[in-house]
């Protein structure tokens, strides 16, 4: 294998960025130290985390010696729990990496034409997978533990877990590929196998397999992740049978003075990296190549339909947008993760709940009802609504070119994100109404607000989603600019508390009525005429924003620049 | 304005930043000419034919087409051409058919018509039995036809095309540039942008050389070969002498040392 390949293979992944970061590529010269930042930046805080920790622990055992021993045996067990705690959380962003990388249009790997081996190609995709936040992390983990353990005294143990933190990344980022590999097999043997139902089986398919992975992640990043995590520390050594604990039991061994079993553990470890690396290498040979076939969607002469969205009050122009664009959200996968945001919300706190063991709770609290009707179609409205332009991408030139007026542009993408918000609302709200049992008199309300919410929030954020657009496609679908999308949140998020601001007496009365039952028990603030404010608030924000919507998308059609 | 110009730029000029991309360009093309624009890489071709249908704005000068101003009224001149990119992209997640559809649909296409047109067009270019595939998984030739099917398909008054038959295979070229001709006689105006100079010369009336953001020559061939004092020589000469990039042969020398 020549290593000078395996660099230059990676410099195009980490170069691939540069597109994205908006850079001005004439006369372009990289500034080497500034193109490692995240690297630096997590030196910087390791070192720094490392000394602090360092001081604290020299005036904590100055003070009182007794918990010299504390904080040395504290040590070391962190310090052999973070290979298997790398391992975990290099597999999740890894993973995520790679579910990133999904909606890549045109790919920055390496082309297969040129004299590089496959061992080389699978080396440089996994180091490559690692670039970014997991080697980042590794990075600041390796500088605290090093410079820690010069306090403590423990500096054989911190060389010997930064290598095997070292190890563990590559070990997580070599499953990935193989995980990877395997899944563009398969997903192309069911594509060709499933013919016109591909379309659809891809959609499910999608929705099941993001819906799963992010709530598996929420679950091991909030409350379970502690518990996981000590779990596996703590029994690492009892799990000798599964390769992944190898690297955790090597040093475990090691700093328990058991040096021939720390010996078997390397061996066993390197070979275990050795085997993962030669799997993901033999399916590159054998896969890397593979084309997923053509999906057919139909077949036979072509049949227009008439639809009734003609009937319905909406030009020809404006249908077909709005058709193109369903197309575009069940066919694209970077678009598909926008349906399933709404769903793992409200999905998480309660697979939380449930794993906690608590029991439901028969009245419905006040976050639990906004969390299951307010925020999913809102959450909805806001990512459509900041997509819904961009989301076409290099193809816009066809909008362009196209005789589609200001007002037809924004009136489809604007119903289209109503109409899915309005869905999701449907969907979360029953979920919410089957666990929570909130009363008819909340549920209407709530539902309401999110009505509410949906109708000016997607204003708000189709009118930033246009003046924001990002149509560059490498090396991933960037579809808003990132300035935009946090002017956009703050916009949404201002509009949101003066859309449910008149409910703040009626919530006060409530709370109160509880804490001083004598004093505010017999107080009833009606929530309809909140409503009733809180609809006009909505109203006005959504008129002005439409408009605004309107005048940005007559200056992008206008100005069109390719 | 003059009723038989089809398209009419006057003192256009565009930059991008520092690079004069177009510079002080007049030119007028009629009603029912095969324009063909020349120049090497960079000299403007695309900025100009963009210009055309409003995908760039100039910094400076005016740009009608079929009598309408551009800058002005954007969507009536889009109703009225039909335009494809040099690279076209198009929705890789529709098929070839809903594409097609879609495109009618934006152009108010009339329902029996469009299906008309589709399937006429689809087995003209031999697409049909693929049109039901999404797009992403068609060749660059299958993507170029059904580009240029998407640009024929509501009979426009003016074609831009910029390299219109590049990946295309030999009878679907040729059909695409009959078919040019027979639109010609129906008084449709054609501009084409082209590195391949014997297409240039056998479809094109009049063929415009652009060499750093301006015209250097107009005409047609015979007045093309008057102007570089060539009086037998094809295209590829008068281009290479016009343009000043005739040093191939001190160029492969030095190359093949």
């Amino acid at each position: 294998m020549r290593w000078k390949n395996v660099l230059s293979l990676m410099q195009v992944e980490r170069k691939s960025s540069r597109l994205i970061r908006g850079k001005k590529l004439t006369k372009y010269r990289e500034n080497r130290f500034l193109a490692y930042w995240p690297y630096w930046l997590a030196l910087g805080i390791g070192i720094a985390a490392g000394v602090l920790a360092g001081i604290i622990y020299n005036f904590a055992t100055t003070a009182d010696p007794e918990l010299l021993n504390l904080f040395q045996e504290g040590t070391l067990s962190v310090f052999l729990s973070l290979p298997t705690l790398v391992l975990i959380y290099s597999l999740v962003f890894t993973m995520m990496q790679q579910i990133r990388l999904s909606g890549v249009k045109i790919s920055s790997q390496v082309p297969y034409w040129l004299p590089v081996t496959w061992q080389e190609h699978t080396m440089a995709s996994i180091l490559a997978s690692l670039m970014g936040f997991p080697l980042a992390s590794v990075v600041g983990i390796i500088s605290i533990i090093t410079i820690f353990s010069l306090f403590v005294g423990q500096v054989v143990v911190a060389i010997l877990t930064s290598l095997a933190v070292f190890a563990a990344a590559f070990m997580a980022s070599a499953t990935t590929e193989i995980l990877r590999i395997l899944q563009v097999r398969f997903i192309g043997a069911v594509y060709k196998s499933s013919g016109r139902a591909a379309v659809w089986i891809r959609f499910a398919g999608s929705l099941i397999f993001f819906i799963l992975f992010y709530i598996g992640y929420f679950y091991v990043t909030s409350g379970g992740a502690i518990t996981v995590i000590r779990t596996i520390a703590s029994a690492q050594t009892g799990a000798w049978f599964l390769p992944f604990a190898w690297l955790g039991i090597t040093l475990y061994s090691f700093a328990m003075g058991n040096l021939l079993l720390g010996l078997i553990f390397t061996a066993l470890s390197v070979f275990f990296i050795i085997c993962l690396f030669f799997i993901a290498t033999v399916l590159n040979k054998r896969f890397g190549l593979y084309e997923p076939p053509a999906i057919t969607v139909s077949r036979g002469g072509y049949a227009p339909k008439t639809g009734i969205l003609g009937k319905i009050g909406f030009s020809t122009t404006e249908s077909a947008l709005l058709r193109k664009d369903l197309k575009a959200f069940t066919r694209r996968r970077e678009l598909m993760t926008i349906f399933i945001i709404p769903i793992v919300i409200i999905l998480v706190p309660i697979m939380q709940s449930i794993g906690q063991g608590q029991a439901m709770p028969t009245e419905a609290s006040t976050i639990s009802l906004a969390i299951t009707f307010l925020l999913p179609a809102s959450v909805m409205a806001m990512s459509l609504g900041s997509f819904m332009i961009g989301e076409e991408g290099q193809t816009v030139w066809r909008i362009y070119a196209s005789p589609i007026s200001a007002k037809s542009l924004v009136k489809s993408k604007y119903v289209f994100i109503i109409f899915f918000s309005l869905m999701t609302l449907a969907i979360t709200g029953s979920i919410g109404f089957i666990v929570y049992h909130p009363s008819l008199r909340t549920t209407v309300v709530a539902c309401f607000e999110a009505f509410f919410l949906v109708f000016a929030l997607g204003t708000i954020s189709l009118s930033n989603g246009i003046s924001g657009a990002d149509f560059t496609e490498t090396p991933r679908p960037r579809m808003i600019r990132q300035s935009s999308s946090l002017v956009n949140l703050g916009a949404c998020l201002l509009s949101g508390i003066a859309i449910l601001a008149p409910f703040t007496p009626y919530l006060l009365s409530s709370t109160l009525a509880v804490f001083a039952p004598t004093f505010f028990g017999g107080l009833f603030l009606d929530p309809f005429l909140a409503l009733v404010v809180s609809a006009v608030i909505a109203l006005v924000l959504a008129v002005i924003f439409y408009r605004i919507a309107l005048s940005n998308a007559m200056k992008l059609l206008t100005k069109a620049e390719m | 304005m003059n009723g038989d110009l089809a398209v009419e730029l006057k003192d256009v000029v565009k930059r991008y930043h520092e690079i004069l991309a177009v510079n002080q360009l007049d030119l007028s093309i009629s009603t029912g000419e095969i324009f063909g624009l020349l120049g090497p890489n960079g000299s403007g071709k695309s900025t100009t034919l963009k210009m055309l249908i409003g995908l760039v704005q100039p910094d400076q000068g005016s740009v009608n087409v079929l009598g309408v101003n551009v800058q002005k009224d954007p969507v009536t001149v889009k109703q009225l051409v039909g335009y494809v990119p040099e690279s076209p992209r198009l929705y890789e997640f529709l098929t070839g058919i809903e594409y097609l559809d879609f495109i009618g649909d934006v152009y108010g296409i009339q329902t029996v018509e469009k299906k008309n047109r589709i399937t006429e067009y689809l087995k003209a270019l031999q697409l049909e039995g693929r049109e039901g595939d999404m797009i992403n998984g068609y060749s660059d030739g299958m993507k170029q036809k059904i580009a240029l099917i998407s640009a024929f398909l509501h009979k426009p008054k003016l074609l831009i095309l910029d390299e219109p038959l590049s990946a295309l295979d030999p009878r679907s070229a040729r059909i695409i540039k009959d078919f040019l001709h027979q639109l010609k006689t129906q008084h449709v105006t054609t501009i084409m942008s082209t590195h391949v100079l014997e297409i240039a010369q056998a479809v094109c009336d009049r063929i415009g050389i652009m060499y750093q953001g301006k015209i250097l020559a107009l005409g047609n061939m015979k007045e093309l070969r008057r102007m570089s004092k060539l009086p037998d020589s094809g295209l590829e000469d008068i281009f290479l002498k016009l343009t000043g990039t005739d040093d191939i042969r001190a160029v492969v020398e030095e190359l093949a040392k």
